[in-house]
């Protein structure tokens, strides 16, 4: 006769079962075979060259410039939208939290850019909002006499635009997060130090921020992981271009893996992208338990 | 202090407006005919016309099939992913079991791959299997990123549950089984609710599986709606209606579950990474 605990442990294993079988298949058994692909040569474009390559594709990549530029282009685009995010999320929460009425009609608009599909994002702005002489943006700055722009077509505004992009959609997140967690703060807190003659400033710094950094953080850590793995936005934008001015990473895995069909280069430089991916996820993780 | 409120509620309005726009503007453009869209400055009163809607869905390059595409490989991909889900969520909230902070850690980490070092290999295998542009293989890779999501998310609204509730169930020495599906289940109807909204959405945004994995049988929106533009570049008032047919669904549903979104957002971060 099994005991309790026994039986609770069967049924358990039950439950999770198929789940962990579906995850094994379809996330770890791939990223295994990534990792094995990554040692490989394979190219499909010369396929009779395919076989072990060691560490050929790593040693290849310390010496490949588009490689570091698509490194340096991921880092700018993480930390700059992230950054951007953050900061404008938590700027307008707090502005949002002093009108009494009008915060449902922000909640609800809040929502539309976060549901839309990042690939149709990506085409809205690429097509209404900065082609040039016909995107409402292009629109404005014509007005304001500054001109007309290639928003996407020239290489030294397309980063910044696409980065625009991602500020876009994912600011509602952070704003969003931000303002559930200042709703939640007890407002006798605010009376007692009103009552000091703190100002404003000092209730910010000292009562506000503290109580809030929670949330923040975890703003900071899902947003610097989707960040990472952001595709779909840039790649209806411009597809990594013009030239190579927006192929992060992502794009110049994807890139060299199905229009320059060598799948092992790409592999590598996946792993690459997963390997930074879970330092910085590590780092920020540690951080977070350490205070 | 009355230009102070002045001021933010004219900066309320000025968010509202650059939210909302890409969904107001697409809206807007799509009853225009090309002829006003290209109207400057923009028409904002003009002669609505159906014409767009008529020929995004039924004229010859219908997006009727690629709508379908993306129903049917969401929709199983969510079936699937909530039957999985929810009885594993049930055991990692609720049962006692040797490595369950490993097990939590382990699906919250297989969230955090990028799918960009996922896709060669899956490209590799649905190959080998002969499944690339159908269906199953895409609702099976589509479970990679729905499960994990899934079961956090159900994770967090078995914790709700008050644990009396199935106490209660097994004194009355019903089985562990039955207590879950009589008693435990209707208690977090909601959660599942919601949650099957947040999968399906994901689900029917996805674009890198899709475009890869897909081809000319299984060809979803998200899909169809890139190939749009690099074939017909300059007919926006087709364009716009071919996005509102897609964006039409998501923003239905995120508006059903508005306020369950900030939870829907920041599942599992908010456990700390997998320390339960």
């Amino acid at each position: 006769m099994p005991t309790i605990a026994q039986r609770e442990r069967r049924f358990a294993l039950m439950l999770l079962a198929p789940a962990l079988v579906v995850l094994v298949l379809t996330t770890t058994a791939p990223l295994l075979y990534l990792l094995w692909m990554s040692l490989q040569r394979v190219d499909l474009s010369m396929p009779a060259l395919s076989g072990f390559a060691g560490l050929d594709n790593f040693a290849r990549m310390a010496g490949d410039p588009r490689f570091w530029a698509s490194l340096w282009l991921t880092l700018i685009y993480t930390g700059a939208t992230v950054v951007m995010q953050v900061f404008i999320g938590l700027l307008l929460a707090l502005l949002v939290m002093q009108i009494p009425r009008g915060q449902g009609a922000l909640r609800v608009a809040a929502i539309l850019p976060i549901v839309l599909a990042p690939v149709v994002v990506g085409l809205f702005w690429r097509t209404f909002v900065l082609a040039p002489d016909f995107g409402i943006v292009d629109l404005v700055t014509r007005w304001l006499g500054l001109g007309s722009h290639n928003w996407l077509g020239d290489p030294r505004l397309a980063l910044m635009s696409v980065i625009a992009i991602h500020t876009w959609q994912w600011t509602p997140f952070a704003f969003l997060v931000i303002l559930a967690s200042l709703a939640a703060l007890p407002p006798d807190i605010y009376e007692a130090a009103r009552i000091d003659r703190a100002s404003a400033w000092q209730r910010f710094w000292r009562i506000t921020l503290p109580l809030i950094r929670p949330a923040i953080v975890i703003v900071l850590i899902m947003r610097t992981m989707i960040a990472l793995s952001a595709f779909a936005a840039i790649f209806a934008a411009t597809g990594g271009g013009p030239g190579t001015a927006t192929e992060i990473l992502n794009l110049y895995a994807y890139r060299t893996s199905f229009s320059e069909l060598n799948l092992g280069y790409g592999a590598s430089l996946a792993v690459v992208l997963l390997a930074i991916t879970l330092l910085i996820s590590f780092a920020m993780f540690t951080l977070r338990k350490a205070r | 202090m009355k230009l102070r409120k002045a001021f933010i509620t004219a900066a309320a309005a000025v968010i509202l407006v650059v939210w909302s726009f890409p969904v107001l503007w697409a809206l807007l453009t799509s009853f225009k005919t090309e002829r006003d869209v290209l109207a400057y400055p923009p028409k904002l009163i003009f002669a609505p016309t159906l014409a767009n809607y008529t020929d995004v869905l039924f004229g010859s390059a219908s997006l009727l099939p690629n709508l379908w595409s993306s129903f049917i490989v969401a929709s199983f991909a969510t079936a699937l992913a909530m039957l999985i889900a929810v009885p594993a969520a049930y055991a990692l909230a609720r049962l006692e079991f040797p490595a369950k902070q490993g097990t939590g850690f382990y699906v919250l980490a297989t969230q955090m791959l990028p799918p960009v070092g996922l896709i060669i290999p899956y490209y590799l295998a649905l190959q080998k299997l002969a499944a690339l542009d159908t269906y199953s293989g895409l609702v099976v890779i589509y479970l990679t990123f729905s499960l994990p999501f899934a079961i956090w998310l159900m994770v967090s609204y078995f914790e709700d549950v008050p644990r009396e509730m199935e106490e209660a169930a097994l004194l009355d020495r019903a089985g562990r089984l039955r207590a879950l599906w009589h008693v435990i289940l209707p208690q977090v109807r909601g959660g599942i609710a919601v949650t099957t909204i947040f999968v399906f959405l994901n689900a029917w945004n996805e674009f890198l599986f899709a475009v890869v994995l897909g081809g000319n049988r299984v060809r979803t929106v998200t899909v169809a709606m890139f190939n749009f533009i690099s074939v017909e570049q300059t007919l926006w008032a087709k364009l716009a209606a071919g996005a509102v047919l897609a964006m039409a669904p998501v923003i239905l549903l995120g508006l059903l579950a508005q306020r369950h979104i900030v939870k829907g957002l920041t599942v599992g971060a908010v456990k700390g990474g997998g320390r339960r």
